[in-house]
């Protein structure tokens, strides 16, 4: 085989690589999976994943600078939270434009609406129950921490009031009409699709650039959490993984893949973070939200039914908003200033705190061996509703 | 393939984001009868996944998808 045949298999095979990754969406199970596999990465690194901590840190700054705080947050650049959830939107960013997916996309003005109300709520429940549903329930629960598992129970409660909402609203509100899409294009226009994946690239190696700067400056743990973070946002992106759907799709579709791909990723999450914990590795504390169980079963119903307003969780909103979604992006930004006003709110008052609740770290009552012995049947058990559920359309709530 | 459909129905959901481009699917394929064709305007990448489920898990037959100028046209038929 001569030289120039041997690039162009080469090239071949690069493209149908690039076709693979960035043209198909993964499959759901394939991103439980690496977010399983992820999540124990992140914490063995330096600490669990998060998502909203990063939102309030950001609102935080802003009501600072806007002198409504006078106390100065720690800097976005180097807060851990925010380094992550900033990496989860240039992740998702680079590859929405990686796979041409990125358009700003306008939506009517009562999805607007609803994603201000919905961002808002999530605000809310996130402080409530100490994260959304990455920290307060995801992370929480691979943290062995009680409020998880509380948390879950409320999520599902709020993602069945919200969809009770939208059915309420497809009968009853003049139903959205289109917001348009997008700018119309012009014939022999510049077309912006073709230069995406070539943004991406740039976007890409701009975030090894800036983790490399980090290590100059001495802050390698922090360059390490926004490629962390970037890792979620293109695993996320790649599957459009939602955890909505793990919540509302029983009741909406019946369907229990993303409900399968929850239960399978928090399994391996459980594993590794009861590996560093069991071990002495990390601190047995972290994560175990000081919530149980008010803060977690009712933040997370107000959080639940704000997912379903908004049309995405907290890191399903970030994600979304990085594609370029209005509606998503206006979310994200209430989600912002209310879960920073509200967890100010809760820090002011001694009764407020004490009523969200207190930490419960399952093995200090079950043991190690005992908490994950729990913990595996339920997941077992929400992954056998969601698939017997899947069959008989027990669970759906007809419109 | 997609070329020469007539729709019976057009569901214009530009602009809406999951689910309720599914959701009002759902909710127009409801009161149509077997063997009409429903067409989907959507801007959602989210329905390219959601619409062929949905048809598969309801026994619709998923005819296809073609581009538009920055939208997507969905085409299923009623079972």
């Amino acid at each position: 085989m001569n030289d120039q045949n041997e690039n162009s298999v080469m090239f071949g095979l690069l493209k149908q690589g690039y076709q693979t990754v960035f043209m198909k969406n993964w499959p759901i199970w394939l991103g439980g999976l690496l977010i399983g596999i992820m999540s124990v990465i992140t914490f063995a690194w330096a600490r669990p994943w998060g998502v909203a901590g990063g939102l309030r840190n950001w609102g935080d700054w802003f009501f600072n600078l806007v002198g409504i705080y006078h106390h100065q947050p720690v800097s976005p650049l180097i807060s851990t939270n925010s380094i992550l959830t900033l990496g989860l939107l240039w992740g998702a960013f680079g590859a929405a434009l990686m796979s041409k997916q990125f358009a700003i996309r306008m939506a009517p003005p009562l999805e607007l609406i609803k994603g201000v109300v919905g961002g808002t709520l999530m605000g809310i429940g996130a402080a409530m129950a100490g994260g959304c549903n990455v920290g307060g329930f995801y992370s929480a629960l691979s943290a062995l921490s009680f409020g998880g598992l509380a948390m879950m129970v409320g999520l599902f409660v709020g993602a069945y009031l919200g969809l009770r909402y939208i059915y309420w609203e497809l009968e009853h509100l003049p139903s959205g009409a289109s917001g348009g899409s997008g700018a119309k294009k012009k014939k022999n226009a510049f077309n912006w699709l073709d230069v995406e994946p070539y943004l991406g690239v740039a976007v890409f190696i701009i975030a090894i650039i800036c983790a490399w700067l980090y290590t100059r400056q001495a802050l390698t743990k922090i360059g390490g959490l926004l490629l962390c973070g970037i890792a979620f946002g293109v695993i996320i992106q790649r599957c459009r993984f939602c955890f909505v759907r793990g919540f509302r799709d029983p009741f909406m579709t019946g369907e229990g893949e993303v409900a399968r791909a929850i239960a399978i990723s928090l399994m391996i999450s459980i594993l590794g973070f009861a590996a560093l914990k069991w071990t002495g590795l990390r601190g047995e504390e972290v994560y175990v939200t000081q919530t149980f169980w008010f803060g977690s079963l009712v933040g997370g119903i107000v959080f639940g039914f704000g997912m379903l307003l908004s049309g995405g969780c907290g890191s399903g909103s970030v994600w979304r908003a990085g594609e370029g979604q209005v509606k998503l992006i206006i979310a994200v930004i209430c989600f912002c200033l209310s879960t920073s006003l509200f967890k100010a709110l809760i820090k002011s008052s001694e009764g407020f705190t004490s009523l969200i609740g207190s930490r419960v770290f399952l093995p200090n009552y079950l043991s190690y061996k005992w908490a994950l012995v729990v913990l595996f049947l339920v997941l077992c058990a929400y992954y056998l509703i969601a698939t017997w559920n899947e069959e008989t359309d027990k669970f759906i709530v007809e419109i | 393939m997609v070329d020469d459909i007539t729709p019976d129905e057009t569901l214009d959901c530009r602009g809406l984001s999951c689910p309720m481009p599914l959701l009002k699917t759902k909710k127009a394929v409801g009161k149509m009868s077997s063997g009409q064709i429903i067409e989907i305007l959507g801007t959602d990448p989210g329905t390219k996944n959601d619409l062929p489920g949905f048809a598969t898990k309801n026994g619709h037959e998923y005819l296809g998808e073609k581009e538009d100028d920055g939208f997507t046209r969905f085409y299923l038929k009623l079972k």
